[in-house]
């Protein structure tokens, strides 16, 4: 784009401030997790001394760790999984195909984005944990997580967008219904999984109120809810809580920050368009 | 059930099948699973939640049989009539008058700028999208270090600090609960007018630059129209998730302090379904907040449409 | 046409629902055949380090003599959030068979929503109970004592003021003999460690709304002041008087004038020295024995009472059976096991939390001996109340707290006023909950 040279250093310059603001909290939380007594001041930002890596060296002796990542993969592969079969093939249903209850299940599925969680728990923990034995278990864990709402919604806008013309095509050719999904609605619809990945993944990996209240077996806890737990009860009782609080944030915090950036450049602006032009 | 098939003669005959259930019933045997997943896990509670909003209900262990009489709109007046209850509505209100156009206008211009830049704009993704993927859990005990009293934020204002500081001044809480969601959930926001200004024609801003519209002019003309349906997804979902705002007047401000200044109605909720053994009110306050919520959407649907 | 569409729509959603609503069924524990059985049974403990280590120990003491009945240890999280999992898994069913660390103020509701077990259903369990806790006992029981118990008084941490004795002394205070027993001489106190430079507060208690804040500001003091006058007794509140007054209006001063501060530390304010004083029980000794030099006195009152004549919060934590248990035999012989002399003196030495037990010093005196720092919280561990035994307590406190942060914390009505509101509230819901 052909925009004049203030107007752009304009942007970049509005840009770069606000992306300093977006990040630095990242890099308190970091430099503070390092710090032997962190303090707020603006002087403490920029610490010469005081290193150390005692905070995260006391996380690791309280939890385990591994085993609490190892329960967050789990939990987020459980979900994933889910999410990208039965979310992508029922939002592909409501978008493309043409049968009765489609237009029930798009009012049911928008209601459902309007509850609060909270409101459910205790109904769903009975159900869950009472009825289907499934407290203590990977399964109860995924089950009210398992089919991400906000993702089939984002399936059915994609698939919405693609040109009719192109099933038809297919239909035309005899290619059965299941077949068009597999061989024409998934290639094109790639760049929105990624997206949905990330809005996925996202959710059971930062959950604790489930997961805390299905869990009683220490062992079985995701990251998320061992690190909430030492942050809000045991880091109080360590030498030096602000920098045990700020290391579990970024105990929690890196995994996902490191994944994203690696994956950035995946999720960026899916140009559909392209795809069905070129 | 089924009607005589008085449809026009033009119709292909149809089988049976196609008849009940529609012209591809592949869709429903694709979405199958999904409707099983909401009623299982989400319209059966539900269900039960507007069942028990009209009862005198408490939750019992199995096989304690305990009488739960049908109370009618008691729940409802109980709840509507508790002061601590409207001051939650009313601070959702604040919340949501400040967070839901400030996001629309930075998440839409941003998106704007980033789609405009080359140099460096996934190094300017990744800032905005880290706090999204990122756990409120994490980051809530690094903004109570930054607006705490003696925190840096007023350290760096000096003498302007607010007295009493941020998340403690009634004033103050809900705005700055409103900001953090803000900045915590913009980048989501972003992301999707990203994806919708891909399909926003090149063309459109290549002629007009070479009529000399400016920048700005580009943007109100090309841009703001090219993403109204865009903007009304951002809206309601924003709208929604304001809504079932918890985690941060739980945990920020400490179960919604100073003096119920942050409370919101999902608080509420929490605390009197789950806390205080009380599911009957809580639910009452479900019932509300939801109708509510989907009243603003409708509401929000509509003004997008017609702008 | 357009009706039987949506009908038939509805319907192929309204199937699936039925079916996963018609599987929601919860079966309960046939009472009577489960309290003659014995079998494995699993025990619940705080996770905190100390409990846990001695929930290993205890456990692994029975098993090796029960290979037929054996226990399993699982850690429930500490903090205000385990109620919530207790009540939502008694709800469910999914309950273990004991729990050790039930706080007192939730437990009355397990019991109406028939969660718990009556202790007194074993052979010798009123004994146990009573010849072990003595009269106090009776606070925990049905019917103003007079009845069954659900949970069995275990341990209690007597709430006492702790300081740092480093800042009294550099703010003139006498660290040995800070004579601050009377609201008149804390006030005064306060201020002098504020107004000397000695510490940017002189205590610090959490100022936020969780329910049970007021067990570590106003209870405390309150009890003191009246003699160990309950928050409602006989069905109805006694705060709101001049005892109740005196002690809110005191906090009042302290708010007002930044004594306490209004926002909750972002630190552990004792340990960064940012405060004086903080009300606490004797798990703080652990906490804080090799940061600070500190100091204990009890919690003032108006007038100043007597050392040995202050009665102060419990802050207890019992143990209780649930009716999901189906070895109830094996439980009660386990709880009644891990509840005598021996294992009380391990709960002791491991956590230095007071085993709610009479006459603590005599009983183990070598532990004592040793441990010199702990004989003011025995000593005072005699002289303990606790919440009132009531059914829908935790929305009680709820509504106390929310009235006492707007009074005495923020000010933003009289303390008069936002005692006599709280009391209106709450003996409404004292009625409600009796009827």
């Amino acid at each position: 784009m052909r925009s004049r040279t203030p107007t752009r250093i304009a942007l970049y310059v509005i840009l770069a401030l606000a992306a300093l603001v977006f990040i630095f909290p990242f890099y308190f939380m970091i430099v503070g997790a390092l710090q032997e007594n962190p303090t707020t001041t603006p002087a403490g930002m920029f610490p010469t001394g005081g290193w150390t890596l005692e905070n995260f060296a006391s996380i690791n002796e309280r939890l385990p760790l591994l085993r609490a990542l190892l329960n967050s993969v789990v939990f987020t592969a459980g979900v994933l999984l889910g999410t990208l079969t039965f979310g992508l093939s029922a939002g592909y249903a409501m978008s493309r195909l043409h049968w009765r209850g489609r237009g029930v299940l798009f009012v049911v599925m928008l209601g459902v984005q309007m509850v609060p969680f909270q409101l459910l728990m205790i109904p769903l923990y009975v159900q869950v944990a009472g009825s289907y034995g499934l407290g203590d278990t990977y399964a109860g864990m995924i089950l009210p997580f398992f089919i991400n709402t906000t993702a089939v919604f984002i399936f059915r806008q994609f698939f919405l967008a693609l040109p009719e013309e192109m099933f038809e095509a297919a239909r035309i050719d005899g290619a059965s219904e299941l077949r068009v999904l597999w061989a024409i609605a998934i290639p094109l619809v790639r760049p929105a999984i990624a997206t949905v990945v990330l809005i996925t993944f996202i959710g059971p990996w930062n959950e604790f109120l489930w997961p805390f209240l299905i869990t009683k077996d220490a062992s079985m806890q995701p990251l998320a809810v061992a690190l909430a737990n030492y942050i809000a009860n045991i880091a109080q009782t360590v030498a030096n809580p602000n920098g045990a609080i700020l290391a579990g944030a970024c105990a929690l915090a890196l995994p996902v920050v490191i994944l994203f950036c690696l994956f950035q450049k995946y999720f960026t602006a899916s140009d559909i368009g392209a795809g069905v032009k070129g | 059930m089924i009607t005589p098939d008085t449809a026009p003669p033009l119709r292909p005959p149809t089988s049976p099948l196609r008849r009940l259930l529609g012209k591809q019933p592949l869709g429903l045997g694709l979405s199958l699973p999904y409707i099983v997943f909401l009623a299982a896990v989400m319209a059966y509670p539900l269900a039960y939640a507007v069942y028990i909003s009209f009862f005198d209900y408490v939750f019992t262990a199995p096989g304690m049989d305990m009488d739960h009489p049908f109370v009618g709109l008691e729940n409802y007046r109980t709840a509507l009539t508790d002061p601590r209850v409207l001051q939650s509505f009313g601070n959702i209100a604040v919340f949501l008058v400040i967070n839901v156009p400030l996001t629309v206008i930075l998440s839409m211009g941003f998106a704007s700028a980033l789609n405009a830049v080359t140099r460096w704009a996934g190094a300017f993704r990744v800032a905005f999208y880290v706090p999204y993927v990122t756990a409120s859990v994490s980051l809530i005990g690094v903004w109570m270090l930054l607006f705490s009293q003696d925190g840096l934020v007023n350290t760096i204002l000096g003498p302007l600090a607010p007295d009493p500081s941020w998340l403690v001044n009634d004033a103050l809480a809900m705005p700055s609960i409103a900001l953090y969601v803000t900045w915590k959930q913009l980048g989501f926001y972003i992301l999707l007018y990203l994806a919708a200004l891909q399909n926003v024609p090149k063309e459109l801003y290549e002629s007009a630059s070479t009529d000399g519209a400016g920048i700005l002019q580009r943007f109100r003309h090309i841009t703001v129209p090219g993403l109204r349906a865009t903007t009304m997804l951002v809206l309601i979902l924003s709208i929604i998730t304001g809504a079932n705002l918890f985690t941060e007047p739980y945990l920020l401000t400490s179960g919604g302090g100073p003096d119920g200044a942050s409370t919101s109605p999902v608080l509420m909720i929490y605390q009197k379904g789950i806390q205080q053994g009380n599911p009957d009110v809580a639910s009452a306050i479900g019932v509300l907040l939801v109708i509510g919520v989907g009243l603003l959407s409708l509401a929000s649907t509509r003004l997008t449409k017609e702008s | 046409m357009t009706l039987t569409r949506r009908a038939l729509g509805a319907t192929a959603l309204a199937v699936p629902l039925t079916l996963a609503a018609g599987a929601c069924s919860r079966s309960a524990v046939d009472a009577a055949q489960a309290a003659t059985t014995r079998g494995p049974i699993r025990v619940w403990v705080s996770n905190n380090e100390q409990e846990l280590a001695w929930g290993e120990a205890v456990t692994a003491a029975w098993n090796a003599e029960h290979p037929d009945e054996q226990v399993t240890l699982q850690e429930v999280p500490a903090g205000a959030s385990s109620e919530e999992a207790i009540s939502a898994a008694i709800v469910a069913g999914t309950t273990a068979d004991l729990v050790f660390n039930a706080s007192p103020a939730a437990l009355p509701d397990w019991v109406r929503a028939g969660g718990l077990v009556d202790l007194t259903t074993f052979e010798g369990g009123r004994e146990h109970i009573e010849s072990r806790t003595g009269q106090r006992a009776r606070d925990y029981a049905e019917d103003g004592g007079q009845g069954g118990y659900y949970q069995l008084p275990w341990k209690s941490n007597p709430v006492m003021v702790m300081f740092n004795k480093e800042i009294f002394a550099a703010a003139g205070i006498d660290p040995e003999s800070p004579e601050m027993d009377t609201f008149g001489t804390f006030l005064e106190g306060s201020r002098q460690i504020v107004s000397s430079g000695a510490s940017a507060s002189a205590v610090w208690p959490a100022p936020t709304s969780d329910f049970y804040q007021p067990w570590f500001d106003f209870y405390p003091m309150y009890l003191a002041q009246t003699h160990g006058t309950l928050l409602v007794e006989d069905e109805a509140t006694t705060f709101d008087s001049p005892d109740g007054l005196a002690v809110a209006e005191l906090w009042r001063a302290m708010y007002e004038e930044g004594l306490a501060p209004r926002e909750e530390s972002t630190d552990d304010a004792m340990t960064m020295g940012t405060t004086a004083m903080q009300l606490a029980g004797p798990w703080a000794i652990a906490t804080y024995k090799d940061q600070l030099d500190y100091g204990f006195m009890p919690v003032p009152s108006a007038d100043g009472i007597a050392p040995e004549e202050t009665i102060t919060f419990a802050d207890s934590k019992n143990v209780a059976m649930f009716s999901s248990s189906r070895n109830r035999l094996t439980a009660w012989e386990f709880l009644s096991f891990a509840t005598s002399e021996e294992w009380d003196g391990k709960l002791l030495e491991l956590s230095g939390q007071m085993p709610l037990r009479t006459d603590l010093l005599a009983t183990y005196p070598d532990y004592f001996a040793e441990h010199p720092d702990y004989t003011s919280f025995a000593d005072q561990a005699d002289r303990v109340a606790d919440v009132p035994y009531l059914s829908g307590a935790i929305e009680i406190w709820q509504r106390f707290r929310d009235e006492f942060s707007a009074s005495a914390i923020f000010g933003k009505k009289s303390v008069a006023d936002g005692l006599h509101d709280a009391a209106e509230q709450i003996d409404q819901l004292v009625q409600k909950g009796a009827r």
